[in-house]
């Protein structure tokens, strides 16, 4: 009826069977123990919620308009003491090994109630994938175990990611960009390593941040094949902070302007630099899009789960709010305009939902996630004595082969039609869950009136949160025209993305 | 025709001057309030230049214009600051309700007060009295009557020197309005409510105990003044939406033109220049709608009160469409305080809510038709 050959010609046809497919190829292979993992991270989330976020949600967005310099250093401490900083890093670099699309779920948990706060914890992580974008196990390891550590003596340890530029927002997102970019951040190699020079604005917890990977470059005229990441320790001589940006929303989680001045990074700690990617099969210029690929394949799922958190919280509020009050004589919710709301408003929750998932199914296939959640290595890691990781992985994981092999594994072998697919369904996560999200926050304030402008009733902050969610991350703008790139533009030679106009 | 047009523009023009020069200087240090100071002095100029005085008759030291008249005053001072707008809104809302009732002597002593506490009317201005549970009642007690209970969000209640309340009597679902002064005692305020925006048009929570009110109109007919008042506020709320729009695509304009990503202004991005060209053609169509909505109140045109409010719900959902766009023009800045976006993005969401529900309007529209 039909032969192996048609078969695969009508498969690779658009919309391509792996691009759509990603979830039901993904199942069969995940390892059952992410089920259970997920499970108990939302229960986790839900409890966290009950006792931490709501209570202190409202009074501390309260306390940051009254006082927008305010530091959350309680917050910080208290997100430490529940282990969140670290639950999320593989036991092998000192954390608790949950595997990582579980840590959306929690987002999207965390997020419904309060996206300050949840952005407080979760952008940490992207700083973490920052880290394991650069494949280098070594200082993967080196500063994971600082954040380990941060658990283990109360004195908490965060990482930022700081990459945007106060003329540089959307063209360091994207190195077709960047060679046209106003970039000012400077990596001036010296003896024995690299002095920064330059700013980086709208570094989410900076201030409240022990280390900061800081995306600069070599070259200002061709930044695109100089790329370099270097982290920066919070106290390192040349490095201060700026103003802490007064912003509508997210209050919680401060908005940072870094400031290098001389600061100098010993070659020991670079994450991935020029030379890294010049011994790549794809060169500099391929791997510094690929590493930016890794690292925002995965972060934009992440911000697409916030957009499912503020869809879902906006609902919540609402349908909490319909249940209790009356409308010319009956209860909001037995109006059956008002019942269509909230219909649509649980269908936009479930599609942001629907995105973020699969764009994570995407990384565990093709992207970030793959190596780890082979079932093989999922359950060595898993059931791996947390001595016995420390003891034995750690002298392994320094050794510079690790890094070698780990970066064939991932730049030299992926292929691009997959960090094509993790990069597009990254964005569409992004931009489709964080327009459902700021969606609902609509619906919900039309739904409550009078009391949904009120602080008190959270609808309003929440509709000031969600906002940011189209804007960081690339903005939803961006975001529409990579994904545009990656799962439309990639077969057609006549298609160019990002090309000026006249 | 012509000699109106440019009445109209002269108002423009000198409501325009003043949000220029008195209100976008401090714009975010205003919008500060209640952490910050309020903008007495401000409001106090806009008394005296009039603005609350724009619908009044001349009887009552009003300039006894139209809505076209209130709406480019309106429009105008919105474009910098919509707080300013807020007030201006609430107290022409509550004379325009007076006068509704036909009680037109309460009014005519408020409206010769000579200062500005005197002269503001607090109002519950987002809710539609009719669409919820009345919390407080009154009871008649010799000629007086007496009002008992709370009442939420009474916007300018901490300012006013009098507020407009609507209660019902026990056992009835229907309400009517009350003249209450509030410095009398039984009378306890809130702190002002934190908002979502106008924070510089705050409101405050009222409780009430056995306070003494003077009825406005007669009993039982609060609903049908909110209606005609109602009718034609509707166009002036379209006019603060619209005002904010203005200044949201303004400001975008502005800095799209100069802004530079990927090697040249982001205002040479096509993708850019959709998003202008939508808040461009929102505004366009704003504008003519509006304009003919006011015209048809003034000129009292058949269905005009379909018009105003068809208007109203038009506008604001177009301005939160737009101040939402107006924020993504300038990407990661929008979302601060040191530019204008992320304030009218809030206001223009608070002024959709003005005179209730959004969605009980439009219900409320189709059942005004069937
Ligand atoms: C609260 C907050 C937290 C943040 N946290 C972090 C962080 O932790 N780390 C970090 O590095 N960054 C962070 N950012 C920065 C964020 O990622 C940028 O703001 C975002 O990428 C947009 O860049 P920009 O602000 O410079 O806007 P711009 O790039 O100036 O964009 C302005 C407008 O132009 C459009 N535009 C630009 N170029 C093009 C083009 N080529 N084609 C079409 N349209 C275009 C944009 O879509 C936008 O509408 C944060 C931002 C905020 C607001």
């Amino acid at each position: 009826m039909i032969t192996r050959k048609e078969i695969h010609s009508y498969l690779s046809r658009e919309p391509q069977f792996d691009d759509i497919t990603c979830s039901l190829k993904a199942i069969s292979r995940q390892p059952k123990g992410i089920m259970n993992e997920t499970k108990k991270v939302i229960a986790m989330a839900r409890k966290f919620s009950d006792e931490v976020l709501r209570p202190y949600a409202l009074e501390m967005d309260r306390t940051m308009q009254m006082t927008p310099d305010y530091l959350p250093w309680d917050l910080v401490k208290k997100a430490n003491e529940w282990g969140f900083f670290t639950l999320w890093i593989p036991k092998i670099f000192g954390g608790h090994g949950y595997s990582i699309p579980t840590l959306s779920y929690f987002m999207e948990e965390t997020g419904s109630v309060c996206l300050g706060l949840s952005n407080l914890i979760c952008v940490h992580y992207l700083a973490v994938s920052t880290i394991f974008g650069s494949w280098n196990l070594k200082m993967i390891n080196t500063i994971c175990r600082y954040v380990a550590e941060g658990e283990r003596t109360g004195i908490p340890c965060l990482l930022s990611t700081a990459i945007t530029e106060p003329g540089a927002g959307t063209d360091v997102e994207d190195v077709e960009l960047v060679d046209h970019a106003n970039v000012a951040c400077h990596a001036k190699k010296v003896d024995g390593g690299y002095l920064i020079n330059g700013s980086k604005v709208f570094i989410s917890s900076g201030h409240v941040s022990t280390w900061h990977m800081v995306i600069c470059y070599t070259d200002l005229e061709n930044p695109s094949s100089n790329m370099i990441i270097l982290p920066v320790k919070t106290g390192t001589k040349g490095f201060s902070f700026g103003r802490v940006e007064h912003k509508m929303g997210v209050k919680i989680c401060p908005a940072s302007e870094l400031v290098f001045d001389n600061c100098f990074v010993p070659d020991d700690w670079v994450l991935c630099g020029p030379e890294d990617g010049a011994r790549t099969k794809r060169g500099a210029k391929g791997t510094n899009a690929q590493v930016l690929d890794y690292v925002l394949s995965s972060s934009r799922a992440g911000v697409g789960a916030w957009g499912a958190g503020a869809a879902r919280g906006a609902f919540e509020t609402a349908l909490d709010f319909a249940m209790k009050t009356e409308v010319n004589g009956k209860l909001l919710v037995n109006h059956e305009w008002a019942q269509s709301m909230l219909a649509e408003m649980y269908k936009n929750v479930s599609i942001a939902r629907l995105a973020y998932v699969e764009s994570n199914y995407a990384n565990g296939l093709y992207g970030m996630f793959k190596s780890i959640q082979v079932k093989p290595v999922y359950y060595y890691l898993k059931f791996l004595p947390k001595s016995l990781a420390d003891k034995i992985a750690g002298p392994i994981l320094n050794l510079y082969q690790s890094t070698w092999l780990f970066r064939k594994i991932h730049l030299d072998w992926q292929k691009d039609e997959e960090f094509h697919r993790t990069a597009g369904w990254g964005s569409l996560a992004k931009f489709s869950g964080t327009d459902l999200g700021m969606k609902n926050c609509h619906m919900a304030l039309d739904m409550m009136g009078q009391a949904g402008l009120r602080h008190d009733h959270r609808a309003e902050k929440m509709f000031r949160d969600s906002k940011l969610l189209q804007i960081y991350e690339g903005t939803n703008q961006l975001n529409r025209l990579n994904m545009f790139k990656c799962m439309v533009a990639r077969n057609y030679p006549q298609v160019k993305v990002f090309e000026k106009e006249q | 025709m012509d000699s109106t047009k440019k009445e109209l523009g002269l108002l423009a023009k000198a409501a325009s001057e003043f949000a220029k020069k008195q209100l976008a200087p401090d714009r975010e240090a205003n919008d500060q309030y209640p952490f910050g100071p309020f903008f007495g002095s401000v409001l106090q100029k806009a008394f005296e230049v009039d603005f609350f005085h724009v619908l009044l008759p001349e009887s009552m030291n009003g300039m006894n214009q139209g809505m076209s008249a209130l709406s480019v005053v309106l429009e105008s001072i919105c474009q910098e600051d919509s707080s300013l707008g807020g007030i201006i809104f609430t107290t022409t809302a509550a004379q325009e309700l007076i006068l509704a009732a036909g009680s037109y002597s309460q009014l005519e002593t408020i409206s010769k007060a000579e200062t500005i506490s005197d002269f503001l009317i607090a109002l519950p201005v987002f809710n539609n009295p009719s669409e919820v549970k009345h919390m407080v009642q009154y009871k008649k007690s010799g000629d007086d009557y007496v009002l008992s209970g709370n009442l939420d969000y009474v916007v300018l209640g901490g300012l006013a020197g009098h507020a407009l309340i609507p209660a019902n009597s026990p056992g009835s679902t229907k309400y009517a309005y009350f003249l209450v002064d509030l410095h009398q005692n039984g009378i306890t305020k809130s702190e002002p409510v934190l908002s979502l925006g106008l924070h510089a048009c705050p409101a405050v929570d009222i409780a009430m105990n056995n306070v003494k009110g003077v009825l406005i109109g007669e009993e039982h007919k609060g609903s049908e003044c909110f209606q005609r008042m109602s009718d034609r506020m509707h166009a002036a709320s379209a006019s603060m939406s619209l005002g904010i729009m203005k200044g949201s695509f303004r400001e975008a304009l502005d800095y799209a033109r100069k802004r530079e990503q990927g090697g040249q202004t982001i205002i040479n991005w096509s993708e850019v220049k959709m998003l202008l060209s939508n808040m461009a053609i929102k505004i366009a169509n704003a504008e003519m709608i509006l304009e003919s909505a006011c015209k048809s109140i003034d000129l009292k045109e058949s269905r005009w009160e379909a018009r105003s409010r068809a208007a109203a719900l038009h506008i604001q959902d177009m301005a939160s469409e737009l101040t939402t766009d107006g924020i993504q023009v300038l990407g990661g800045v929008g979302y601060m305080k040191d530019f204008g976006q992320e304030k009218r993005f809030r206001d223009a969401k608070q002024v959709q809510s003005l005179l209730g529900i959004t969605p009980v309007k439009k219900i409320s529209f189709i059942e005004n038709m069937i």
